[in-house]
């Protein structure tokens, strides 16, 4: 079983090569920003009414780096053409990483969510963060592999929220009482 | 003399019951952070610098220094039990640890860890004694041409030697000096790239981007993944080996001193000191074959290597304003936040601070060993809890840490958008170091390739003509030209025609 999970287990291995045609997509991500940055340090204001050095326009550096990104974004798509970016498709995703693609989509939309919206706009920061670490708690079990630990009985909700409203009491008191930090 | 004085008052300035407990509570953190596979030294300085804000500036920068110098030591602790390391700087640790963690001798391997890391830490706290002086007095003939080089030099280095490809590194180091021109310019007050948004007008914040790729990004790739990885039990003493220390005396020695000199390079991180130490070491070893099977060598020789980087990390950024590593460039803007200001002048306008810096990374080693002696197993308790209750009260705090340093919401929805950009970058193979180097480096690259025009009259010759920027622009050119298969072919070629040469010569000898 622990030998089929890992088998199926959607573990990146951050060191291996990355596929060509992905890094073909990267190029066309780098030369685009390279292009739109340097239109915009092109078309910046120079500054003559100032009477300014002409060495020394404020689109200067962002437009020579602009330029080094679209030429090192040409060799990353050059490189990834002659690794075959053309002829070798992206290989399909397989359960585990569709699985990994899913659980990325909730963590990111409960960060988003706490982030955009709960904290800043009136709610009491901790109470904020109670509903945020109660609420992850409780949707990342659902998406377990366990059974027995998506099941979410009386306790698995009471676990998470005393959980959730002591940590979130605890750091209020500890960054606004003790260290004097203002909090969101 | 002058200089064994104010390390004296230094350590003086240390001795009070509240300030140690500070240092003590900085390295627990430290700890913590390190054990905790994915949270970095560099979040955790990040985290503790807007809460440690209002403390005074002596303080703050004691509990930060120990933070940094503890995570990188907790991180060991995740490279021996699990097999991940702890922080990106015990990648080394995890052959040797987990093969000792698998024969049983878990402990063993902690205990080394401990004694190793406390030694080459005091290695390195010797060489930032003696090297940050005379590195700020060279400094102070450095003009706007050599620092425009030695801030090119940073992202580089960074993004060459940061990760297995040097294409990304460079083209992450750019994304950051670009993030960093985003923001009023600091020669006319010019709004670059704001797009008449008011809050772009400040820049993007270097604390909460920070928080975002380190903190949020890693808890994307920690919950992302659906298995959790379980530890091994230990069972062994895990107290300080110090009779290993003796036996295995040249490799610390060794890996301390390339740890340090690893370290003086701009924007080459921890690792890269334990990865040359843990080569060096078996290269020198009567057993190389046993590297990577449970050598204890080799986890001396990686354990010491990175340990001792953090010294060396932090010469260049209090002598020269340019950060070593992404933990130290957090360490430098907490500096500069507290009021010090790191660079060439900081030996003149506040020569005692350096000293201080010693003094608190002395702190730091003698917390770590506290711990190392008396905390190591209530402490990898945290591994046990789930990562599902774990990582969002981490992300609570990363939220707290971004908006806490400017109390702008707008800081926090930078951490966001940083934080989910880093995230999916990583999983492309993108490393996050030369982002950082480039965020810091930003503005000294940039002020300083105008001031340089202006003095040259828009000539190019002083950049490549003046002593040490030639010195600078060779290696920063070679750096790049080694990329292209037709040099790097050449360069071989020549490399191994001059051993070839030397080994004629010698054996001509014999």
């Amino acid at each position: 079983m622990a030998e089929a999970i890992e088998q199926d287990g959607a573990h990146d291995d951050r060191d291996a090569p990355k596929p060509p045609r992905s890094d073909l997509k990267d190029a066309a991500f780098w030369v685009v920003l390279g292009v739109v940055t340097l239109v915009g340090s092109l078309t910046m204001e120079r500054l003559e009414h100032q009477n300014i050095n002409p060495y020394t326009v404020p689109g200067l550096l962002p437009g020579l780096l602009a330029i080094a990104m679209i030429l090192l974004g040409g060799v990353l798509a050059l490189r990834s053409w002659r690794r075959g970016a053309a002829t070798q498709p992206l290989p399909p995703a397989s359960p585990g990483l569709r699985e990994e693609r899913k659980r990325i989509a909730v963590v990111a939309a409960l960060c988003c969510g706490y982030g955009l919206v709960l904290v800043g706009h009136g709610i009491p920061f901790w109470l904020a963060s109670t509903i945020y670490v109660t609420g992850s708690i409780l949707v990342l079990r659902r998406l377990s592999r366990d059974a027995a630990e998506r099941r979410l009985n009386a306790r698995a909700w009471i676990m998470a929220l005393v959980i959730g409203l002591s940590s979130s009491l605890v750091i209020h008191l500890v960054f606004q009482e003790v260290f004097l930090v203002r909090m969101p | 003399m002058q200089g064994l004085s104010d390390l004296v008052h230094a350590w003086a300035s240390f001795m009070d019951p509240m300030t140690l407990l500070y240092g003590l509570g900085g390295a627990f953190v430290g700890i913590v952070m390190g054990i905790l596979p994915g949270l970095s030294a560099t979040l955790a300085i990040a985290l503790l610098t807007t809460l440690t804000i209002k403390l005074q500036p002596h303080q703050a920068i004691l509990v930060l220094i120990c933070s940094y110098v503890g995570a990188l030591y907790g991180g060991s602790r995740t490279a021996i039990l699990l097999n991940i390391p702890g922080t990106a700087a015990n990648a080394a640790s995890c052959a040797d640890g987990y093969a000792l963690a698998k024969q049983g001798k878990a402990g063993y391997a902690i205990g080394i860890a401990t004694s190793g890391a406390f030694v080459s830490t005091l290695i390195g706290v010797v060489c930032l004694a003696l090297f940050t002086p005379m590195l700020a007095e060279v400094a102070l003939s450095f003009g706007a041409f050599e620092f425009f080089w030695l801030a090119l030099f940073g992202v580089t280095m960074s993004g060459s030697i940061v990760g297995n490809d040097p294409l990304k590194g460079w083209l992450m180091g750019l994304m950051g000096l670009l993030l960093a021109q985003v923001g009023q310019e600091s020669l006319y007050a010019y709004n670059r790239f704001t797009f008449d948004w008011d809050e772009l007008a400040g820049g993007i914040a270097l604390i909460p981007a920070l928080v975002g790729a380190f903190g949020l990004a890693e808890v994307l790739t920690t919950l992302a993944d659906p298995v959790e990885r379980k530890i091994i039990e230990m069972r062994d003493s895990v107290l300080p080996r110090w009779r290993e220390i003796v036996v295995y005396r040249w490799t610390v020695l060794r890996s301390g001193i390339i740890g340090v000199f690893t370290g003086l390079l701009p924007g080459v991180g921890e690792d890269a000191g334990a990865w040359m130490s843990y080569a060096a070491a078996k290269a020198a070893s009567k057993e190389p074959e046993k590297f990577g099977k449970g050598s204890i060598d080799g986890l001396m020789a990686a354990e010491t290597g990175d340990m001792s980087s953090i010294p060396g990390h932090i010469i260049p950024s209090l002598a020269l304003g340019i950060p070593g590593s992404a933990p130290s460039a957090v360490l430098m803007a907490a500096m500069i936040i507290h009021g010090v200001q790191p660079g060439p002048m900081l030996m003149i306008q506040n020569p005692h601070f350096v000293y201080q810096v010693v003094a608190m990374t002395t702190l730091a080693s003698i917390a770590i060993l506290f711990f190392g002696l008396f905390g190591v197993r209530p402490l990898l308790h945290v591994l046990r809890v789930p990562r599902n209750i774990l990582m969002p009260i981490v992300f609570v705090l990363c939220t707290v840490g971004a908006f806490a340093t400017a109390s702008r919401l707008f800081d926090v929805y930078v951490m966001l958008f940083i934080g989910v950009l880093a995230f999916f970058l990583r999983r492309r193979g993108y490393e996050m170091a030369p982002l950082v180097l480039g965020l810091v480096l930003g503005p000294l690259l940039d002020k300083s390739l105008r001031r340089a025009l202006v003095l040259s009259d828009g000539s190019l010759a002083p950049f490549f003509t003046r002593p040490i920027s030639m010195a600078f622009a060779a290696v920063t050119i070679f750096t790049i030209l080694l990329y292209v298969p037709a040099f790097r072919a050449q360069v071989q070629r020549g490399k191994s025609a001059a051993f070839a040469g030397v080994r004629a010569l010698f054996g001509r000898r014999a």
